[in-house]
């Protein structure tokens, strides 16, 4: 599988009145070619500050300050303001946090799929635009005659398929979900994972997903990335992460959710609150938090590293494979399947 | 369809209640103008008879032995027939003082609604696009100052230098003296010559809204849809007009219909000051003289416009915002 985007040392800052914030600090990861990675981690890591900044949507006070990001060879950061605005859509689109706010709200659903094709020179017509916008509300089983209707005569789960219609449109290559289901509720969450899920089979894009759902992120993704206060600590194959974690904190994120498959099991959460990022100690920022922390972890700032093959984790001394023992996980069992098949099964 | 109905509906009724309020409300307060007159009749020496009391009576168009309840629907069916009285001041209708004047308030108010709307609003959407940088200082911050100057000591300052001292406009009358009203070059001309100066004190003194569309386009700004705009890789401008402007204006409407009273009432002052033969010249001789028929047509007309501008929001904001427009039809 050749890389699609590959993003490296990536750091953002905020400009606050109190000097510079950083909000993801030397950032690398890269997503395959179909692949669907996972971003996970606490509200305010820093998850959807790279989504953004994947499409470099960042506005002043936030700016990318360091780092690159590649999309099939290209440098993303290196564009000017004409061929980025032919990269965004075309090349990545991104479905957004909020579906529910990110249609706007006086103009009808064909006025703003016309901005797409328009925007990137891609219909004659109105005419055309129509038709085509027609046949991408079928790919996501909206009634076509609904298309001139206007954002808030639909329901939150029909805005959000119109949204990913929306993000289809220019059959990108890379697809970010930004918590694309958060505001609807598990049945509805389900039925558009799994349309997202054949279409994404379908096309071959690749997706970015961001969720504070990790067991949905579990049954989605291919690899799963973990991030603490803008670093990715963790980075690892969608089954491993949870039943083998090698970061302390992506294990007690495993101990923080219910499974989907298991027996209800105690959760027990991680103590303590996110750091504060006008005021990083010096050190492993999880530290604080951390229940096997040592003195080492609060002098040096650990670097993201490669574990074995497929595996990277940032920690001075990580979790052994073997203590997998203390979670005897369905979720292994369930997973042990191909997981392509698994997740159209678990859908 | 049926929601411009309801709302006619509802101007009705609050134009009926005006009516009402409007007829109650000298009523009860300490004396009336019978009196007020015959008073200052017997301090000029003049003759007081029960002619007197009885012409006088005739010309106000009520007698203080009818009780209250026949006068009301006197008075409103007089209203409804565009009977408003008799001017004590000028001696000729209500109907028609009013009307001469309100013709020319009518083109002041309207200009300036036309020229500070569209001036404000295109520059608020300008400063907020723009915002952070010295061009938004500066236009923010001067529009500010602008806008909290007094309005007579903008019109006075504005009348002495630009009119007295430097002569660049006239300083009085609509058009100049010398012409007949006609629909010709030279008459439409000196009318524009003649509203130039009142005109600009009034956009000047309504600068303020610079400041509204500023923060309404900002908080645009900040949605979602804006930086799915940008995603989408639309270009800036339409950005910035279809998806923030457009927004942003629909509070600007409503701002716009309830200032439409405190605009009628601020053109007063500049009619005054400038000699401008609008209602506000009307009224200032009409208060001098306690004319009371003639204020109290003034205020039915001031209710009429207010609601008017009312209603023309409500139909612009119908057609403009569709959230309305579903939810009320």
């Amino acid at each position: 599988m050749s890389k699609l985007v590959e993003v490296k040392n990536l750091c953002v800052d905020y400009i606050t009145f109190n000097g510079r914030v950083r909000a993801v600090s030397d950032v690398s990861f890269h997503i395959n070619q179909g692949e669907i990675l996972g971003l996970a981690g606490e509200s305010g890591c820093g998850k959807s500050t790279i989504a953004y900044s994947l499409m470099r949507l960042h506005r002043p006070p936030a700016l990318i300050s360091e780092g690159s990001i590649e999309f099939e060879g290209r440098d993303v950061l290196a564009m000017d303001d004409d061929q980025l605005r032919e990269f965004r859509w075309k090349e990545t689109s991104m479905v957004f946090q909020s579906a529910m706010n990110c249609l706007n709200p006086v103009k009808t659903i064909e006025y703003q799929f016309w901005d797409i094709f328009d925007a990137h020179g891609l219909v004659s017509s109105r005419d055309e635009s129509i038709e085509k916008a027609k046949e991408l509300l079928r790919i996501v089983d909206i009634p076509t005659e609904r298309l001139f209707d206007y954002p808030h005569q639909f329901s939150g789960g029909m805005r959000q398929r119109v949204v990913i219609a929306m993000a289809l449109a220019l059959k990108p290559k890379l697809l970010i979900m930004d918590e694309p289901t958060t505001a609807l509720d598990v049945v509805v969450q389900r039925e558009i994972l799994q349309k997202v899920y054949q279409l994404k089979e379908q096309f071959g894009f690749s997706i970015l997903f961001i969720t504070h759902d990790l067991s949905l992120m579990v049954e989605l993704c291919d690899r799963i990335g973990i991030m603490y206060s803008g670093k990715l600590v963790e980075l690892a194959p969608a089954k491993q992460i949870l039943s083998q974690p090698l970061h302390p904190y992506a294990h007690g994120l495993g101990d923080s959710f219910p499974t989907l498959h298991g027996e209800l099991q105690e959760m027990k959460g991680i103590p303590g609150t996110p750091l504060d990022l006008q005021n990083v100690p010096p050190g492993c920022r999880f530290a604080p938090r951390c229940f096997k922390a040592t003195a080492a972890c609060r002098e040096q700032e650990p670097q993201l590293q490669q574990a074995n093959e497929q595996r990277w984790v940032a920690c001075v001394d990580p979790l052994k494979i073997a203590s997998q023992t203390q979670q005897p996980e369905p979720l292994t069992q369930s997973h042990s399947e191909p997981s392509e098949t698994t997740c159209v099964e678990a859908l | 369809m049926k929601f411009i109905l309801s709302r006619l509906g509802f101007y009705l009724l609050a134009f009926v209640t005006a009516v009402t309020i409007n007829f109650f409300l000298p009523r009860m307060m300490p004396g009336d103008p019978i009196k007020s007159f015959l008073g200052r009749l017997a301090m000029n020496g003049g003759q007081i008879t029960p002619e007197t009391i009885s012409a006088l009576e005739a010309l106000y168009g009520y007698s203080t032995s009818t009780p209250l309840w026949q006068q009301f629907f006197q008075y409103l069916g007089s209203v409804l027939a565009g009977d408003w009285g008799m001017s004590t001041r000028f001696f000729q209708p209500v109907f028609e003082v009013l009307g001469r004047g309100m013709l020319w308030t009518l083109l002041l108010v309207g200009t300036y609604l036309i020229v500070s709307y569209t001036l404000t609003t295109l520059l608020g959407i300008y400063v907020a696009w723009k915002r952070g940088t010295w061009t938004d200082s500066v236009i923010t911050v001067g529009s500010v100052v602008v806008s909290s100057i007094p309005s007579v000591v903008m019109a006075l300052v504005m009348y002495f230098i630009f009119a007295s001292n430097l002569g660049w406009f006239p300083t009085s009358y609509a058009y100049h003296p010398s012409l007949d009203p006609a629909f010709s070059g030279e008459f439409i001309g000196s009318v524009a010559y003649h509203l130039v100066l009142p005109l600009l004190c009034m956009v000047a003194l309504g600068m303020g809204n610079v400041m509204g569309m500023r923060s309404n386009m900002i908080n645009q700004l900040g949605e979602d849809f804006i930086v799915m705009g940008w995603a989408k890789g639309v270009r800036d401008r339409k950005v910035m007009l279809h998806y923030g402007a457009r927004n942003a204006i629909l509070p600007m409407i409503t701002s716009f219909a309830m200032s439409v009273g405190a605009i009628f009432g601020g053109s007063l002052i500049i009619e005054i000051i400038f000699n401008y033969p609008g209602l506000g010249q009307v009224m200032f001789q009409a208060m001098l003289a306690r004319d009371y028929p003639l204020i109290q047509g003034y205020l039915l007309i001031m209710t009429m416009m207010v609601l008017g501008a009312n209603f023309i929001a409500d139909c612009l904001l119908f057609v403009l915002d569709p959230r309305l427009r579903t939810q009320l039809d």
